[in-house]
């Protein structure tokens, strides 16, 4: 269940490499699954500069709301807007389908050190 | 969940469910099950059957000479207005009107009734009921002693007579029947606007109530439904739920229960209270509010209307059959916000534009 080609953050989300100079965020089948039917997202704005930790936007379920955070630095360059009218695709496809934003990061390095599959998998002991 | 959490009768069955738990009111019960979840749990309530676990309820026996009577001269509503065998939705209301539980009350006869109040404030309700009590009269506190399961849906019935227990009573009335070796009671109520059952029943039958209902449920597409649709089901209701829409702060008369109010009654807890208010008419009221922009509004977020702060939210969820953020909210009267009044939530900083409209969300299909 844990792609092993993408890195993770400890807040259950993921980021892999895309075709172009940024990287692609998500959440992972824990976090979906932790949360529940996924009802209402919020992304950030293309063209967004963000910082590591910040919080950028929100997954809401059924019950419970929890804020999106900035896994690097860097600026926003594409956000899945299909997302807004099918929330719940984020359930059906966390690693595929429902990714949520692109980001290029201001540095490179930021992203090797994520945490690995392995490293994620003792974090959710799954 | 802390070690001190109750636990239901059929806690197996909904470990092997596969279900998520959580805290309800002391109680460690099934908020949804693995291949259900919130949306599909309620939407087969709607449209078919669900079974859900409320055992987390409470069980109050009063009885004696006099019981009936004595309930009727503490609870708001007026059992005189029901016969041997219905069950009624009742208040217990403290001196000041604010609201200790809101509950049910099955009566069986001038000396035997039975309520059901709410888990975490079954305690306070018979030791409110025991204080008062008079000779002869005796309030056990059976909680653990039955478990409560409720089949809710259009499909309910087919379920039931599945299993040849009754089902032809009339809405609110109850029947004791038999299954296998357990002697259960039948009650046509719910709290998820379907037509549905509550069953009482020994907790040491519990298990094979549960096993039976589930195997001749299937044809009729009934699933195990956790609280977490309960709560959106009810939400669309615009039922109230101690804590969110009534509570010792909370008043009838501002949550629009005033209808189970026996407001001829010569004496219920809190009567002069609530009569002086309901004259002087309460500084806030119950609404529903239905968002028209995209966002949930959530418990206790701010009602705004332009500049000014005009209410409180409730309860707030998203609406599986509506599909839409929806809420109840107390506003303040003095602003006059009416039917059909635009105003906005403040949700986590975000205003979400909503409609003042009068629950219930969806059209209920109880009888």
């Amino acid at each position: 269940m844990i792609p092993a080609e993408l890195r993770y953050t400890a807040e259950h989300e993921w980021v892999g490499d895309t075709d172009t100079a940024s990287v692609r965020v998500g959440i992972t089948h824990f976090a979906q699954n932790q949360l529940g039917d996924i009802v209402y997202v919020q992304l950030p704005e293309v063209g967004a500069a963000i910082t590591a930790g910040d919080a950028i936007g929100e997954v809401e379920s059924t019950k419970s709301v929890s804020d999106i955070f900035a896994p690097l630095a860097g600026t926003v360059t594409a956000v899945n807007t299909a997302l807004v009218d099918a929330p719940e695709t984020i359930n059906e496809s966390p690693y595929g389908d429902g990714w949520l934003f692109e980001i290029e990061p201001a540095d490179v390095a930021d992203v090797a050190a994520l945490l690995d599959a392995a490293g994620y998998e003792k974090l959710t002991g799954e | 969940m802390t070690s001190q959490s109750r636990r239901s009768p059929l806690h197996d069955r909904h470990v092997a469910a596969g279900a998520k738990f959580a805290e309800f009111g002391g109680w460690d019960m099934p908020l949804e099950y693995a291949g259900g979840g919130v949306i599909a749990e309620h939407t087969a309530v709607r449209e078919a059957a669900g079974l859900f676990d409320v055992s987390h309820l409470g069980k109050v026996e009063v009885r004696g000479p006099g019981a009936a009577e004595f309930v009727n001269r503490c609870l708001t509503n007026d059992l005189g207005r029901i016969e041997p065998g219905k069950a009624q939705y009742t208040l217990c209301c403290d001196e000041s009107g604010g609201v200790v539980d809101d509950l049910i009350a099955y009566l069986y006869g001038d000396e035997r009734v039975f309520l059901i109040p709410n888990a975490a404030n079954t305690a306070e309700v018979a030791r409110r009921l025991s204080a008062a009590a008079p000779e002869g009269v005796t309030i056990e506190d059976e909680h653990e002693n039955y478990a409560v399961l409720a089949v809710q849906g259009p499909n309910s019935t087919e379920v039931l007579t599945a299993l040849g227990l009754p089902t032809d009573h009339e809405y609110m009335s109850f029947a004791e029947a038999k299954l296998g070796d357990a002697t259960l009671i039948v009650c046509r109520t719910g709290y998820t606007g379907e037509h549905g059952y509550e069953l009482v029943v020994p907790s040491a039958d519990a298990v094979a109530v549960w096993d039976a209902l589930v195997a001749a449920g299937e044809p009729f597409g009934l699933r195990p439904a956790g609280l977490g649709a309960r709560d959106t089901l009810r939400t669309e209701m615009g039922y109230p739920l101690h804590g969110h829409e009534l509570s010792l702060d909370i008043t009838p008369n501002e949550a629009r229960t005033g209808w189970a109010v026996g407001w001829k009654k010569p004496e219920f807890w809190g009567r002069a209270a609530l009569v002086a208010e309901k004259e002087a008419g309460p500084g806030r009221r119950l609404w529903g509010l239905e968002a028209t922009g995209r966002g949930i509004p959530r418990a206790d977020q701010v009602v705004m209307s332009g500049d000014d702060a005009v209410g409180i939210v409730t309860s707030g969820t998203f609406s599986p059959t509506r599909k839409v953020g929806i809420a109840l909210a107390l506003l303040d009267t003095s602003t006059g916000l009416d039917e059909g009044a635009e105003v906005e939530v403040d949700v986590r900083g975000r205003r979400v534009a909503m409609t003042v409209v009068k629950p219930p969300f969806v059209r209920p299909s109880v009888k």
